[in-house]
């Protein structure tokens, strides 16, 4: 072996890597890329698989790392266009307009990626003839390796036109030809396409009724018209095993129970269908509702052991689930005293009772609870309630709708019917809001007792601040008249002085006035302080409700 | 350069025709579907109730990443709608998202004429009315829905 010969072999390889790569190039060429946007399919997907932008199933899928929405990676790409940072490409989801990078590759979804690449597409070629379906991850093998319908590069000598794969073992197809029936010229190998979709004229024997078809139509004489074509009784989703040919299907339907009983079963399995789904959607609901419920029972009653004193607790309970009765044992801080209360000099502040929060820890548990029932700690009440809500709305629904039945036990054991199921569950749930709305209440009123207190504590501070001026007065008239004796004792005979020292009297009188009106304008100010406290209580409820309505609108 | 029609904009309208907003229609032209003839009613509980008020619609080249063109051609009496018919509306400007469809646009207007905004106005002088006397901006509005915006 010579380096010469090394050297030939060396640039044979090279020309053979060149040739192939050629070849790689122009098969590319000849077969553009699949456009999986473009591909029919044949999978029902639903909106979960959708990217919003394209309304495509995702081709690409990324997740944002903020919001956990996916989009395809071109869509969101070019929906964010040039904003580009240096810590990779970001901008504001476009469905929930959170600012959003891109997640990682890895944080995609496996399953999601797994679920797009089964969805069945149609062949990019199903148009020109490929009658093939395949996994969406498989469709660019498919164009690569085994589509009939793709092209490949011609095997004739010095020819490099495109030729369909499965043509291709016929040798150059690139020769005019004249279609038999039009008479128009095209190449052999556009031939069949010709036919198969074009040809206005051309027509062929079908091979199962010897009708003459249009070359195109005939697919869907097939399909649709052939009298010799078996087709199964309309009876068959219901049992009806025969298949006749499509001339004599009527006289088969005819005698046939199936077939008749075929239309209003499947209307029925139609409705049941319909039935089935809503009542799915019904106790998908209902379970998110008692979900909810739960956690918010959770949330405004966390759990504590039941006390011994039932029957206080018991006591307790009446005034929440009974309205005329929480009317009447309405505490004296809730804020509805308050709102019609504008002049505010009626109520001395000495007259609310003392909050919850500085109420003496001394005082017997059973007395204070009996004497303020609100006040009484929530935790506490809600154990008493959930301790007798079960058997009171289980019972209310069996006498309402089976009242021949005994109550049922308090276990909960197995219900007469879903009907009672649901019937007790709404009840319950009622019985839920309607304590949710109380405990709400409560907590208004205990805030509204908060602002009071605040609000005492300053006229406290006010009318001390009074007290102190009032002395301050005192004082300053006991001064004024011990100067006032001094100057008369000092200076009797004089005129001239007894009238300066009128002149001091009239001065240092306009000053206690001065004093005293001061003294009237705090007042006035603390009593502004108390109306205005009460006007805030009453009216907090205001911007909640607009809040909520313009949540509200943007939701729509 | 005709560039062939994105899939989506096929889906959209397709599904305007087979689940069509109530209140609302949306029909491309034959000869170009990127062009669309729109209807809106005017909502009701509003100064345009009864009133069917004509939109052209126009989709560019770049939707969805851009958003599509909308004008009235009905004359209203609405602040933020000029005498061209053009419509101030965020998210027909700065605040377009792609993931928004022709559907939720034109829901979009039907509800801006159920809640003119006198504060961000596109026609000052129906704005400074809006604001001074509203009553009176009302009847107008109620009196040009009743004499430009009727069925044919
Ligand atoms: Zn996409
Ligand atoms: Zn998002
Ligand atoms: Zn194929
Ligand atoms: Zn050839
Ligand atoms: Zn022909
Ligand atoms: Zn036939
Ligand atoms: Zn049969």
């Amino acid at each position: 072996m010579t380096l010469r010969g090394m050297r030939r072999l060396e640039a044979r390889r090279q020309m053979e890597e060149s040739n192939f790569l050629l070849s790689k190039a122009r098969s590319q060429n000849l077969n553009p890329p699949v456009d999986f946007r473009l591909l029919d399919y044949v999978t029902a997907y639903d909106d979960n698989l959708m990217c919003a932008i394209c309304r495509c199933p995702f081709v690409d899928p990324v997740v944002l790392a903020e919001c956990d929405h996916y989009f395809c990676r071109d869509c969101i790409r070019q929906s964010w266009g040039s904003t580009y940072s240096p810590s990779g490409p970001r901008g504001d989801c476009p469905q929930c307009r959170t600012p959003a990078r891109l997640g990682t590759r890895s944080a995609t979804s496996k399953i999601l990626v797994n679920i797009l690449d089964d969805l069945l597409v149609k062949c990019p070629k199903h148009e020109e003839g490929c009658p093939v379906s395949v996994k969406r991850g498989e469709v660019e093998d498919h164009m690569n390796i085994y589509c009939g319908y793709a092209y490949q590069e011609c095997a004739g000598e010095r020819c490099e036109l495109p030729v369909r794969r499965k043509d291709a073992d016929q040798g150059c197809l690139h020769f005019g030809v004249s279609c038999f029936d039009c008479h128009e010229t095209m190449q052999k190998s556009t031939l069949e396409n010709h036919w198969r979709s074009e040809c206005a004229v051309r027509r062929v024997t079908c091979p199962r009724c010897n009708m003459h078809v249009l070359s195109k139509d005939l697919d869907s004489h097939n399909s649709e018209t052939c009298e010799a074509v078996s087709i199964p009784c309309p009876g068959a989703s219901i049992g009806c095993t025969s298949r006749s040919k499509r001339s004599q299907a009527q006289t088969h339907a005819k005698s046939c129970t199936f077939a008749k009983l075929a239309p209003v079963i499947s209307s029925q399995k139609s409705r049941m269908d319909e039935q089935e789904a809503a009542q799915k959607l019904l106790s998908r609901k209902l379970e998110v509702l008692e979900t909810g419920f739960g956690v918010m029972q959770g949330i405004l009653y966390p759990k504590v052991s039941v006390e011994a004193d039932d029957l206080a607790a018991d006591e307790s309970r009446i005034p929440f689930l009974d309205n005329s009765a929480s009317e009447r044992t309405l505490p004296p801080h809730h804020p509805r005293m308050f709102s019609g209360d504008s002049s505010g000099n009626a109520l001395s502040p000495f007259d609310f009772p003392v909050p919850p929060t500085s109420r003496p820890s001394s005082a017997a548990p059973g007395v204070a609870r009996r004497a303020s029932p609100i006040g009484l700690p929530p935790s506490e009440s809600a154990a008493a309630l959930r301790q007798h809500d079960p058997i009171e709305a289980y019972n209310t629904n069996y006498d309402l709708a089976s009242p021949g039945l005994p109550p049922p036990s308090t276990s909960g054991g197995p219900y007469v019917s879903p009907l009672h199921h649901l019937l007790s569950m709404h009840e319950s749930l009622r019985d839920e809001m309607s304590r949710v709305n109380s405990a709400l209440q409560e907590l208004d009123g205990r805030h509204s007792m908060q602002t009071l207190n605040e609000n005492l504590r300053t006229r406290e501070e006010i009318s001390y601040l009074g007290a102190q001026l009032a002395g301050l007065s005192r004082q300053v008239h006991w001064l004024t008249s011990t100067q006032l004796q001094r100057q008369s004792r000092s200076a009797t005979p004089s005129a001239v002085a007894g009238s300066s020292s009128e002149m001091a009297g009239t001065s240092v009188e306009a000053a206690v006035n001065a004093v005293s009106t001061a003294a009237t304008a705090l007042r006035g100010a603390a009593r502004m302080v108390s109306v205005g406290q009460g006007q805030s209580s009453s009216g907090s409820h205001g911007p909640m409700r607009r809040e909520n309505s313009a949540e509200g609108r943007t939701k729509l | 350069m005709t560039t062939p029609l994105p899939k989506r904009i096929i889906k959209e309208t397709e599904r305007l025709q087979s689940e069509p907003v109530p209140g609302i229609s949306a029909v491309p032209h034959d000869d170009n579907a990127r062009y669309f003839d729109v209807n809106v009613e005017g909502p009701g509980g509003s100064c345009y109730e009864g009133g069917v008020f004509s939109l052209e619609l126009f989709l560019p080249d770049d939707y969805p990443m851009c958003p599509p063109r909308i004008r009235f051609l009905t004359r209203i009496y609405h602040p933020n709608i000029d005498r061209l018919g053009r419509i101030c509306l965020d998210v027909l400007k700065n605040n377009w998202s792609p993931a928004l469809q022709i559907r939720t646009i034109l829901l979009s207007i039907q509800a801006l004429l159920g809640a003119p905004n006198p504060e961000d106005p596109l026609n000052e002088a129906v704005a400074k009315q809006w604001k001074e006397n509203q009553a009176e901006a009302i009847k107008t509005a109620r009196e040009w829905t009743e004499k430009f915006a009727q069925k044919k």
